[in-house]
């Protein structure tokens, strides 16, 4: 499994494709973090670090399908599926490795993003409660829609497709969080509960406000799970039927 | 050894393999034969544990590939159709990839991978992208994966396809290599091809086994009788006639006609030397002849004729079959 793993990460790595990810994630993370500062009108900048992810997040989760897109479906059309599926790995440590090679690159672009708040610390002061909070809560996050991702390049077969189907299921879910506070849907209690159960924004806040809770931790983990499950039993399926 | 007992494969209603039995003994080369959508990919997809089986099994030194699939698996290397190469991948760090991938201890993947790189000599191209490598190499990349973990079984679907012909022998060769610590089945829907290394074939079409043979067997039933092309000028009645009433002509199989007045006879002789009559009796008739050439029954023929025709139990009877239910045949 660990050659799987690591073959993977070469892909990103030695390829332009992770550092490309990377600048782009930096880039956002930096306007963002510049355009604070330059509105700036007193000597003391209040600033959050959490609010940044939560202002980008429509551009963050953006980046998740394209990290995501190639997994399976490159596997599928250039034939080097069946390499993977007649070596002795099983269908679940197949799809864990490259689970867990995506979620390193993901990884690595969030820590090079501490770029930000660490030259704020040497001139200033960082709440770093919150802040380590929000990275862990985004992070998290990004595990759900890296499973979601993988997913769509298993089922799709064809990378493009699963890079727009996967961009329409994130940004749907954000844009049904917006959908969640509006005043129609909080006439409908139920529904409501709903949408805030599910919202992973909403969780988010908790996490950007330094508060860790184990609810939120056990939500995203088994969100992943069930997501990685279910792309192991797509695979299987798609063995069985094969059309 | 590899046994398969009653495989069956559907795709949807369509049934690609239906309960097909055979077995590959050890530290033999089986050849296995069949037009193109006869099923020979999806059988060996199925042996390899690609694919789950419908129905029946197949065990693979003991192990039954779904039900002990990683310990049957390790047993056995694969070279599918399209070689599964990643193209953006040096060939050196591919295959030590693979290596991995099949469980090969660290310490030996160096050893393994520079072996297989050195019989499909690609040693040179270890630094090459496999993007770069034309298609004889990459299929040499995707053979030199199938040795590595040292799989007592080798599955090959139809390793020569796309080489030249001096590639097509170093194939070859190597696979007679191989066979000594090797157990491999290997397709193609070339005959020559699979009698040049085979020593058993299996022949199968619409997913069923027509035959199970040996080559031996197979050719020593097909040089019995001799075939003599012959063109002549002439009425194709009366050729006909004449060469009907020849003593040592077995049946006259095929009748084209080549421009007007001109035909190419194909007639089944008891031996060679029916020809001199046959030249003397059309000449004393005043047929010319423009043509005449000896030709050995030829494997294609049979197999056309095995994969047109029905089930038989041995290669002997269906060879009997094909003699007598020939379309153009007539007895003299």
């Amino acid at each position: 499994m660990f050659s799987l793993y690591k073959k993977e990460l070469q892909s990103f790595f030695f390829s332009p494709f992770a550092y490309i990810l990377t600048a782009l994630f930096m880039l956002i993370f930096g306007f963002s973090f510049v355009t604070s500062i330059a509105s700036m009108d007193s000597n003391v900048l209040k600033f959050s670090f959490p609010n940044i992810f939560y202002n980008n997040f429509f551009y963050f989760i953006f980046i998740i399908p394209i990290l995501t897109m190639r997994s399976f479906a490159d596997e599928r059309r250039g034939g080097t599926e069946v390499l993977l599926l007649t070596s002795p790995l099983s269908v679940g440590k197949i799809v864990l490795a490259k689970f867990l090679s995506i979620a390193t690159v993901f990884a690595v672009m969030m820590i090079a993003s501490l770029f930000f708040p660490i030259f704020t610390a040497l001139n200033g002061q960082v709440m770093w409660s919150s802040l380590i909070c929000a990275y862990l809560g985004f992070f998290l996050w990004g595990l759900v829609c890296i499973a979601v991702g993988m997913l769509l390049s298993s089922l799709t077969g064809n990378a493009i497709i699963a890079a727009i189907l996967g961009e329409i299921i994130m940004e749907g879910t954000l844009l049904a969080d917006q959908l969640g506070g509006t005043a129609l849907v909080n006439a409908y209690p139920k529904l409501n509960s709903l949408i805030s159960w599910i919202s992973m924004q909403r969780r988010f806040i908790y996490f950007s406000q330094g508060m860790f809770r184990l609810e939120d931790l056990i939500f995203f983990l088994s969100a992943a799970a069930v997501v990685i499950c279910w792309n192991i039993i797509a695979i299987e399926k798609r063995r069985w039927s094969h059309s | 050894m590899v046994e398969i007992k009653n495989l069956s494969k559907y795709y949807g209603r369509n049934q690609a393999v239906k309960g097909i039995d055979f077995e590959i003994r050890d530290n033999e080369i089986l050849g296995f034969l069949g037009p193109n959508g006869a099923g020979k990919s999806t059988t060996m997809n199925i042996i390899a544990g690609y694919l789950p089986s419908t129905g029946g099994t197949v065990t693979v030194n003991g192990f039954d590939i779904t039900e002990q699939a990683a310990e049957a698996k390790k047993c056995i290397g694969y070279l599918p159709e399209i070689p599964p190469v990643y193209p953006d991948m040096r060939v050196e760090e591919y295959l030590k990839f693979v290596a991995g991938l099949k469980g090969v201890p660290r310490a030996e993947r160096k050893s393994q991978v520079e072996a297989s790189m050195e019989k499909l000599r690609i040693t040179d191209m270890r630094r090459r992208l496999i993007r770069n490598l034309s298609k004889g190499y990459k299929q040499r990349v995707g053979f030199a994966q199938a040795l590595l973990g040292s799989p007592k079984i080798l599955i090959l679907d139809e390793p020569t396809v796309g080489l030249d012909p001096a590639q097509v022998m170093e194939v070859r060769n190597l696979i007679l290599e191989l066979k000594k610590d090797h157990s491999i089945i290997f397709s193609s829907h070339i005959l020559a091809e699979v009698s040049a290394v085979c020593e058993r074939v299996v022949i199968i079409n619409k997913g069923e086994i027509m035959a199970i043979d040996t080559i031996e067997n197979l050719e020593r039933n097909m040089t019995g009788n001799t075939i003599l092309n012959l063109t002549a000028d002439g009425d194709k009645e009366k050729i006909t006639r004449l060469l009907k009433d020849i003593r040592g002509v077995v049946a006259i199989q095929n009748i084209e006609p080549v421009s007007e007045n001109r035909h190419l006879y194909q007639i089944e002789l008891e031996n060679e030397n029916v020809r001199n009559e046959i030249m003397s009796v059309l000449l004393n008739n005043q047929c010319s002849i423009a043509e005449m050439s000896l030709a050995k029954l030829n494997l294609e023929q049979v197999f056309m004729k095995l994969i047109q025709g029905q089930k038989k139990s041995s290669l002997q009877e269906l060879i009997d079959e094909t003699n007598a239910s020939n379309p153009y045949d007539q007895e003299v």
